[in-house]
């Protein structure tokens, strides 16, 4: 097969639609059962961008891995996770053999580390290209050129080894790497938090410049919630291993139910406008419950500003305003919410109380 | 680059100095007479005078120093005092019936080694093969060699009658090289090869093993996964990456070998140079055994420049400075 021919067979894949349904991990540790993800579920239709966010530690990550099938052995999985109506989840690796880099590719979370060192990257991109195509070693060497092309990469420095390029140029070659295949749905799991703050609005810059001109379909993972108002036409925000909050992004950032949404976004600098009074920076007190147990109730009660006893003792039902939802027992207050989460005292508070 | 090896190869030179120095004058104040073995066959005292004339043992050391330093420098090792040839004579085919068994022995051990120690490093963690394998690797490198060379002799040649018990065989008509790949030879070789082979099988295996356990949870190994390859693949990226410790184990390995795998030589009445260093010692056949250490000097040193040179093949990391 030429090279032309390959890239008119891949160009021809279309965009997949992913539904996560119910899916649950509870990790085996020698403490007992870990629950680091519950009964998550969230739609990307096919073409369209998610964007998964959450402060470190809510299981954002686990549920890429959930979905690649990378979870270490004898991790409890329960759920379904439809990749164009096919259940990839729990799948062994040779079930996942055609599944992965053809239908589904991963852009990791650190790629510094994610290059095997002994191998030139050109290897590594036709080692992925290669093992799903039939083609020879050349044709898979021009198609990695031209994916060095489009994350903006001279084609010779494919040639070179991890450890010579700087981590903005790994990130690319990641990325280059996840395109090789040209799968209809890509993951990329926190694909800038290892770089600068220039390099990772580059990064970002140059995957939704692909993004909009292949057309695939993604999932984003990141804590960055500019980031996901940006990229993302669907938002949906997890917290301690639930989902929390999803929803079209305008609605999901711009007029939040839950708390924690409320929370999360005072928690980001904004630059200051000329005019406009000066946005206070608002961290979120406390951590993460402990997920080997649990609270009864609303899992993010012990650092809302808003929790009242029917929080600490009864898990709240999902309440759904039109496409948008949240767990949440007072999303018809949100309204009162939202202007009280504005303002520095109310966390404060919190802050003295806890 | 080039200057690296230079350097190297300078001081190369300067610790094969220092071996021989050394070799020389502990040979030296060892206190026996190496005449002392030609005793019995009625050595007058004239002729012992003139013996150890001819042999250059008379001066005074430093004197003898010298000569010994400058006849090497010339490629002359001297004489065996005990076989009177020439110890170039004596020791080379000694060292080629060694290379028989310790290089492809060492290599196989090595390849097996590593082969097997992948698998046991991928398999599950605390699973069957994972668990036997570990414990056969440590039982088997806790048993002294002799053991393994006595076993194997009892099974295979006195029980079974499988293999001849001891020594090259009989060249009978065909001399030089040709012996070497007569059947008779390979018949005698493959009972001490297996027993070299099984010495250095459980180093590798463990060492293999530590490093595919090490190298299997690191992120580079996830992608490769998720790149969908065939589970072999993965395995290789992990066992590839597992043998840069291994590289620099096996090229000293190999030079020590000559002298490590003296007992199992022994066992199996093998005519190899380790032997003969061994009886050398005894015979206080200093000609002989100075050469032999030298030579094995002059192994270890350029085995491990090779070993570096080999590294920086494997792992593009490395810088020559």
């Amino acid at each position: 097969m030429s090279l032309a021919e390959l890239n008119a067979r891949l160009a021809a894949k279309p965009a997949a639609e992913l539904r996560v349904d119910g899916l649950s991990v509870t990790y085996n540790t020698a403490r007992g059962p870990f629950h680091a993800v519950e009964d998550v579920g969230f739609t990307v239709p096919a073409g369209t961008n998610l964007g998964l966010v959450g402060e470190s530690g809510c299981g954002k990550s686990t549920v890429v891995k959930a979905l690649m099938g990378l979870l270490p052995e004898g991790t409890g999985l329960t759920g379904r996770a439809l990749l164009d109506g096919d259940d990839i989840l729990g799948l062994t690796d040779d079930a996942l053999r055609d599944v992965r880099w053809n239908r589904i590719a991963l852009i990791t979370q650190s790629a510094m580390n994610s290059l095997d060192p002994v191998y030139s990257i050109g290897d590594q991109i036709v080692e992925a290209i290669r093992a799903h195509e039939p083609v020879g070693r050349a044709t898979a060497w021009a198609r990695a050129e031209e994916m060095f092309a489009l994350v903006g990469l001279p084609a010779a420095r494919l040639t070179e080894f991890p450890h010579m390029f700087s981590g903005g140029m790994r990130q690319r070659a990641v990325i280059a790497m996840a395109l090789a295949l040209n799968a209809g749905m890509l993951l990329a799991d926190e694909p800038t938090t290892a770089l600068d703050p220039i390099m990772q609005s580059q990064i970002m810059a140059r995957i939704r410049g692909i993004h909009a001109h292949m057309r695939r379909s993604m999932v984003l993972v990141t804590h960055d919630i500019a980031v996901v108002a940006e990229t993302c036409e669907t938002t949906v925000v997890m917290y301690a291993g639930k989902v929390v909050e999803s929803g079209p992004t305008g609605q999901v950032l711009g007029r939040p139910l839950h708390p924690y949404t409320m929370g999360l976004q005072n928690a980001f600098p904004r630059l200051p406008v000329r005019g406009a009074p000066r946005q206070p920076l608002i961290s979120i007190p406390g951590v993460v419950p402990n997920l080997a147990s649990p609270p009864p109730g609303c899992r993010f009660a012990g650092r809302c500003p808003f929790a009242a006893d029917l929080c600490r003792t009864t898990p709240p039902p999902v309440a759904a305003a039109g496409p948008q939802q949240a767990a949440c027992h007072f999303t018809d207050r949100a309204e009162e919410f939202r202007a009280a989460a504005a303002l520095p005292e109310t966390w404060r508070k919190m802050r003295a109380a806890a | 680059m080039r200057a690296y090896i230079l350097r190297r190869l300078a001081q190369s030179v300067l610790v094969v100095w220092a071996v021989t120095t050394i070799m020389f004058f502990m040979f030296r104040v060892m206190p026996a007479d190496p005449t002392a073995i030609l005793l019995e066959r009625g050595l007058t005292d004239e002729a012992r005078q003139a013996l150890l004339e001819r042999w250059g043992l008379t001066g005074s050391l430093w004197d003898q120093y010298i000569a010994y330093l400058g006849n090497l420098l010339q490629g002359d090792f001297g004489a065996s005092f005990f076989y009177r040839k020439p110890v170039w004579e004596v020791l080379f085919p000694l060292i080629v019936n060694t290379l028989w068994i310790a290089v492809p022995g060492l290599l196989l051990g090595a390849a097996i080694g590593a082969a097997i120690g992948t698998a046991v490093g991928w398999a599950r963690r605390g699973g069957k093969l994972e668990r036997s394998g570990i414990f056969l690797a440590t039982v088997i490198r806790g048993v002294p060699n002799f053991v393994i060379g006595i076993a194997l002799l009892t099974v295979f040649s006195s029980t079974l009658g499988w293999f001849p018990g001891f020594g090259m065989g009989d060249p009978g008509e065909t001399t030089g090289f040709a012996r070497y790949l007569t059947l008779d030879f390979l018949h005698h070789l493959t009972l001490p090869l297996v027993a070299v082979i099984i010495y250095f099988l459980p180093e590798n295996l463990l060492l293999m093993r530590s490093g595919v356990v090490e190298n299997r949870t690191e992120d580079y190994i996830e992608l490769v996964r998720a790149k969908g390859v065939p589970q072999r693949r993965v395995a290789w990226h992990a066992a590839r990456n597992s043998m840069l410790p291994l590289i620099t184990w096996l090229f000293p390995a190999l030079a020590e070998t000559i002298a490590g795998i003296v007992v199992i030589e022994i066992v199996f009445s093998w005519p190899g140079v380790g032997r003969e260093l061994v009886l050398a010692v005894t015979r206080q056949d200093y000609p002989l055994a100075q050469a032999a250490f030298f030579l094995l000097a002059v192994m270890i040193v350029l085995a491990n420049l090779a070993a570096d040179l080999v590294y920086g093949k494997l792992d593009p990391r490395v810088v020559y400075k």
